[in-house]
């Protein structure tokens, strides 16, 4: 065998050295065989179909009738509903991964000291992890309520006026905001409490000896340390709050008035109740590049902060 | 390595033949062990009806044993519509399937659907009440099956209005009358009783205008023989006179908001139930739970008519059963057989009563089992003269509408904008135009060949 081998030809050689790559990608695609077909079935095959959809006029049964280019793009982005839907939705965003990312540090930086009873609040603060979307709507709506709800009891024994929660154009948007922050903050609370621990305790220490206000640790230790978790917990935050929807149908439908109308919710509206499958893959399309375009941005713009150990 | 290869595409194999098997498996038709033929039927019912419909069936699978009907629950209308439309002309398609008064043009267009008056006999047809029947009647067919049916009625809290010492409202009130008595609770009470309440709901829209003659399309609400509806009537004299009831309420203190939706409903329920509204417009189901739960005197009435404008009358709400025409011939017999016992008065009186929806058979009404009920409780009564009374023309048929979850959208969002203080004409006009603008889209996409 020895002696066969150094009597090889050098074409001899790239020709196993071929088979070699060619086996070694059967290999490859053997292992990825799985999720390549999961992810065509149910990922691709239906990206595909969508940007189809969104070229054409689609009938009552959803089948696409006529070809119409671009047609169903230029109407929406000219559909005062739907541009509503997009403003609407980027300051839902905004302050859901704002507030979410901000009170879970603050609340983590709270039950971050190791005394006693601390582990109730821990406990406390990441409960929201269990609540599903049902159930944390309709607790909020104890509170929402219209004249029997407990925010117009607290209010009406103060002697104030009541807050129009869910029928009021802006507080309809707040008590939505509310709702997906407290059920995010559970998971960001954890998440961000994890980190904190990672903190190598002898910078707090050295900085202790030299006098430093706690401002300055925080400013100088805490946050670069925890930065890549905080960039981590706001990019998902972000992504989940384009996806909301429960909370906005069970609280409000998209109302009063098209102010809680996320666009998710209108996309849901125009494919199962308008049955207008055509504008509703169009809907989907400019969202899908929507959230692409910000999270880039987010990348680009934070990422440099971030400090990676 | 190649039997690596080998066991990797011997495993990824057994997956796709696991998958192809289990979507088969879910195939099979389900045989019947004892030679009776399945029915399967969709319906959208939840809660008491739910249960109702559920006796209702064991009643008919235990009267006979040639067919099993099996129910099943596919998610609120909006939900189950959207699974029948994808298999409307499939074999996974049910029997029979039950969908909401305003999507009676959708399903037409499916042409899946065998008309009742092909299905059953005359004798059960005929049975059925006109002023409902006529809503589902198109090219003078009865499409499908009428069966939970009901209309919107006032409620109010009667037993808190004898006791303020204010005069009951007559059984056909006024907007003036409501607008009073409201602003009087309010009033009379300090504010603790808010005095009405007017639900976002394009369903009350449209029953509202009706109630003033006030077709919502065009052709005879889209009804005109060989024609289809192609502009909607939201911005109207009638819509005005029903947002300025809105308006002066709100000026008066005496109107609460409760937004749309679901949970604008309960809440409004809820509120009334616990004396903080005096009175409200919700469908007659309603009467039964209302009546059962309210610890004061519940008044109820007609839906008010605008002042020095006669009542016309409104058209049905509620939904019908469609029979699927591909099926085979022993399954449209079974189905043809359940709906004639679903329709005969016993049934519709038993789910009458067990629900409060209207009966669909006009010999429901004269049945001791109603006559007494009405009698110990003449609120029961009330929807059932209010569709009677109602005028017979093309409104109060009802739209013959594609686009209605649309208009009705449009039709909440104006009520919702007018409560938060937005100009009356301008949101009527701006919603007139987003329906008509989703209309033509439709048309453009739906009657090509025309």
């Amino acid at each position: 065998m020895a002696q066969n081998t150094s009597a090889i030809q050098p074409h001899q050689l790239t020709s196993q050295r071929g088979r070699q790559v060619i086996t070694a990608h059967l290999t490859a695609l053997g292992f990825l065989m799985p999720s390549l077909i999961f992810l065509g079935v149910f990922v691709f095959y239906p990206l595909v179909k969508t940007v189809y959809y969104s070229f054409f006029l689609t009938n009552a049964l959803g089948q696409p009738v006529k070809f119409i280019g671009l047609a169903n793009y230029a109407t929406l982005l000219h559909d005062p509903v739907f541009l509503k839907s997009l403003w609407v939705t980027l300051i839902f965003v905004a302050a859901v991964t704002s507030l979410t990312t901000i009170c879970a540090l603050y609340l983590a930086n709270l039950a971050r000291k190791h005394l006693r009873g601390t582990v109730i609040f821990r406990t406390l603060f990441a409960s929201t992890m269990g609540v599903s979307v049902s159930v944390a709507s309709v607790l909020w709506l104890f509170f929402f309520q219209p004249t029997t709800g407990v925010s117009d009891m607290i209010l009406n024994f103060f002697h104030l006026p009541p807050i129009h929660w869910l029928t009021g154009n802006v507080w309809a948007l707040v008590a939505v905001i509310l709702t997906v922050v407290w059920m995010n903050l559970g998971f960001a609370f954890l998440a961000i409490s994890g980190a904190l621990e990672n903190v190598p305790t002898h910078l707090y220490e050295t900085a202790e000896i030299e006098g430093v206000t706690p401002w300055l640790k925080f400013r100088f230790i805490t946050l670069p340390h925890i930065s890549p978790t905080l960039f981590f917990v706001a990019t998902v935050t972000m992504i989940n709050a384009f996806q909301t929807f429960g909370q906005v149908d069970l609280l409000t439908k998209g109302g009063p008035n098209n102010h809680t109308n996320l666009i998710v919710y209108q996309i849901y509206r125009d494919a199962f109740v308008n049955l207008n499958v055509g504008k509703a893959s169009t809907e989907s399309m400019l969202l899908a590049i929507l959230i692409a375009l910000v999270t880039f941005a987010q990348f680009k713009l934070t990422e440099k902060r971030v400090m990676y150990q | 390595m190649m039997k690596k290869i080998a066991t990797i595409i011997i495993v990824s194999l057994t997956f796709l033949v696991a998958i192809v098997l289990g979507v088969a498996h879910g195939k099979t038709p389900t045989a019947s062990a004892n030679q009776r033929t399945t029915i399967v039927f969709w319906h959208s019912m939840g809660g008491k009806p739910a249960a109702a419909l559920k006796q209702l069936v064991a009643q008919y699978n235990a009267s006979q044993d040639k067919y099993t009907v099996v129910p099943e629950y596919q998610g609120a209308y909006t939900e189950s519509l959207p699974k029948y439309l994808n298999v409307a002309n499939s074999s996974a398609a049910p029997a029979l399937v039950q969908a909401q008064e305003i999507a009676t043009s959708t399903m037409l267009s499916t042409q899946s659907t065998i008309p009742m008056s092909q299905l059953l006999s005359n004798q059960t047809t005929d049975q059925i009440e006109d002023n409902i029947a006529r809503y589902y009647t198109v090219n003078q067919q009865l499409q499908a099956m009428p069966f939970n049916t009901s209309t919107p009625v006032l409620y109010y809290n009667k037993g808190l209005v004898e006791q303020l010492g204010l005069t009951p409202l007559p059984e056909d009130p006024s907007y003036s009358d409501v607008l009073q008595l409201a602003k009087a609770m309010t009033a009379k009470t300090g504010g603790k009783t808010k005095g009405m309440t007017i639900e976002a709901y394009g369903w009350l829209f449209e029953e509202l205008t009706a109630n003033q003659n006030q077709l919502l399309a065009n052709h005879d609400n889209g009804r005109a023989p060989g024609e289809y509806a192609t502009k909607i009537n939201i911005d109207t004299p009638a819509a005005k006179r029903l947002m300025q009831l809105m308006t002066q309420a709100i000026q008066d203190k005496s109107f609460v908001n409760y937004g749309s939706g679901d949970i604008a409903e309960a809440n409004q329920q809820t509120a009334f139930l616990a004396g903080k509204l005096g009175l409200f417009m919700q469908s007659s189901a309603s009467t039964g739970d209302l009546q059962a739960n309210a610890k004061f005197k519940l008044g109820v009435t007609y839906l008010p008519h605008a002042d020095g404008i006669p009542r016309n009358g409104l058209a049905l709400g509620g939904a019908a059963l469609w029979a699927n025409k591909h099926q085979p011939a022993n399954v449209k017999q079974g189905v043809a057989d359940f709906l004639k016992f679903m329709a005969s008065a016993e049934s519709q009186a038993q789910w009458r009563l067990a629900t409060g929806y209207l009966a669909v058979n006009k010999n429901a009404k004269n049945l001791p089992q109603i006559t007494s009920a009405v009698a110990k409780d003449p609120n029961l009564g009330v929807a059932t003269q209010q569709l009677a009374t109602s005028q017979k023309n093309p409104v109060t048929a009802g739209p013959l509408v594609p686009i209605m979850p649309i208009a009705r959208t449009n039709m909440e969002t104006v009520m919702q904008a007018i409560a938060n203080g937005a100009p009356i004409d301008q949101s009527l006009k701006v919603a007139q135009d987003t329906t008509n603008q989703a209309l033509a889209a439709y048309n453009a996409a739906n009657h090509l060949k025309k």
